[in-house]
């Protein structure tokens, strides 16, 4: 009996408590699936512009290598170079790592490659 | 008997505007300066003074901000803040716009030839370091466009002997770039400065390169374990205390190993080094100041490359100054 009223008051006064502590946790849980939606959302985005960027810069030395390709004078030559040098830094690009630790790196040699294939045409 | 550093002759080269820059040719007959108002002029003796012979208005669009004499004296190189480098070609008096390299996506901070005259350096505040490479027609090609730094990049040098350049910048570094392949890359960093590095030079030798800071000092670094493919070096001297604001240009003098340097508290001064130090543990000392030696900030600082002695400095106000340096040894 005694046991009884201790569990009732017990309920009452800790009430407040269990209701924040639930709360909690219910919140919780929500933000992560909330956040799990978000990143997910974030992270196709900014993987979607990098991969526009590249495959861009992949089908620009691609055109131009065809456009070059049967060209036999020493200027279409050295510009052939150049393009495979680009060509060959993308095809090494890894495109299914996202924690590949070079990537900010790697991007910007190929962004400077291009830049210097774009000057050179 | 004390060293000197006494005033030649002083004017106004770039009229209400900047001076940014002096350059002497090659043989030391021709000066070449360049400024806010988007002219360069060229600079020729007359008896004890300097007269101005030929006057470049319409190349740019923006200031001009370095002025470079290839290693033969027949070409200029001028950079430029409407993000281009114009090549002129000397014909007798005059120059001839030869060609205009574009590629920079903003204001290009300087132009360097390499002491071969087969390639030119450009560099940018689009944080780019570009290589040009000029054939028998005076076609250039761009060689490599390198991004090592991650700021404007202020300065590019090229060493006197070998295939190496350095360049300096707002975020602090040096970068020491080599040739790999057909591509350049940086091979160090050297990492020390406090704040933006404004000026680099390589002493006559190209053992030691100085750098000269926004920090107030300037540092000589030398390289450890030369040779190989890779690259490293230290800084075996830091000389603080001596400027009172920003050091916007450093030159060694290739004829007396002396060092001057352009400061933004308006004065210009030079560096003998104590010949009884170990050469790893370099000792430079002042040898002269001449506190004001132009009303603004000292931009550039250049020694004649025959004459002994011989300096020139160039200001914000516009003005030139020709310098005697006599040292008292």
């Amino acid at each position: 009996m005694a046991h009884k009223s201790e569990d009732l008051f017990d309920c009452i006064l800790m009430a407040d408590d269990r209701f924040h502590v639930e709360g909690y946790r219910e919140g919780f849980d929500e933000g992560t699936r909330q956040g799990m939606i978000d990143g997910r959302k974030h992270g196709a985005s900014h993987g979607a512009k990098l991969s526009m960027e590249v495959s861009f810069y992949y089908g620009f030395g691609i055109t131009w290598k065809c456009l070059l390709q049967n060209n036999t004078d020493v200027k279409a030559r050295k510009r052939l170079k150049v393009l495979e040098s680009l060509l060959g830094l993308i095809q090494k690009f890894p495109h299914e790592e996202p924690q590949y630790e070079y990537l900010q790196e790697d991007m910007e040699k190929v962004r400077a490659k291009f830049r210097q294939t774009s000057v050179i045409m | 008997m004390k060293d000197t550093l006494a005033l030649l002759q002083k004017f106004n080269a770039h009229p209400d505007s900047r001076c940014w820059y002096v350059a002497w040719n090659p043989k030391g007959t021709l000066l070449a300066s360049c400024g806010g108002d988007r002219a360069i002029r060229i600079w020729g003796r007359e008896g004890d003074s300097w007269e101005c012979k030929t006057v470049l208005q319409d190349g740019h669009q923006r200031a001009v901000r370095k002025v470079a004499w290839s290693p033969c004296g027949n070409y200029l190189a001028s950079a430029s803040f409407d993000a281009t480098t114009c090549i002129w070609k000397k014909k007798n008096d005059d120059f001839e716009c030869l060609t205009v390299l574009e590629g920079h996506e903003n204001e290009v901070k300087c132009v360097a030839w390499a002491p071969s005259g087969n390639l030119l350096a450009t560099c940018s505040r689009d944080k780019s370091v570009w290589i040009w490479e000029v054939d028998e027609e005076d076609e250039y090609e761009c060689v490599s466009v390198v991004n090592s730094h991650t700021q404007d990049v202020k300065h590019v040098v090229w060493h006197p002997t070998q295939e190496l350049l350095a360049s300096c910048s707002y975020d602090n570094n040096v970068c020491v770039y080599k040739e790999e392949d057909d591509d350049w890359e940086c091979r160090a960093i050297l990492e020390g400065h406090t704040s933006t590095v404004w000026g680099l030079t390589f002493d006559p030798s190209g053992q030691r390169l100085a750098s000269c800071s926004d920090d107030r000092t300037v540092k000589i670094w030398k390289e450890c374990q030369p040779g190989g493919t890779d690259t490293a070096w230290k800084c075996v001297c830091t000389l603080s205390g001596f400027h009172g604001r920003t050091v916007y240009d450093i030159a060694w003098c290739p004829l007396t190993g002396a060092l001057a340097t352009a400061c933004g508290d308006d004065g210009v001064r030079v560096f003998k080094e104590d010949e009884t130090a170990d050469p790893d543990q370099p000792v430079f000392s002042l040898s002269a100041h001449v506190p004001k030696a132009h009303s603004q900030d000292v931009n550039c600082i250049a020694w004649h490359p025959k004459e002994a002695g011989l300096l020139v400095s160039c200001s914000d106000n516009g003005e030139i100054a020709v310098w005697n340096y006599q040292s008292a040894v």
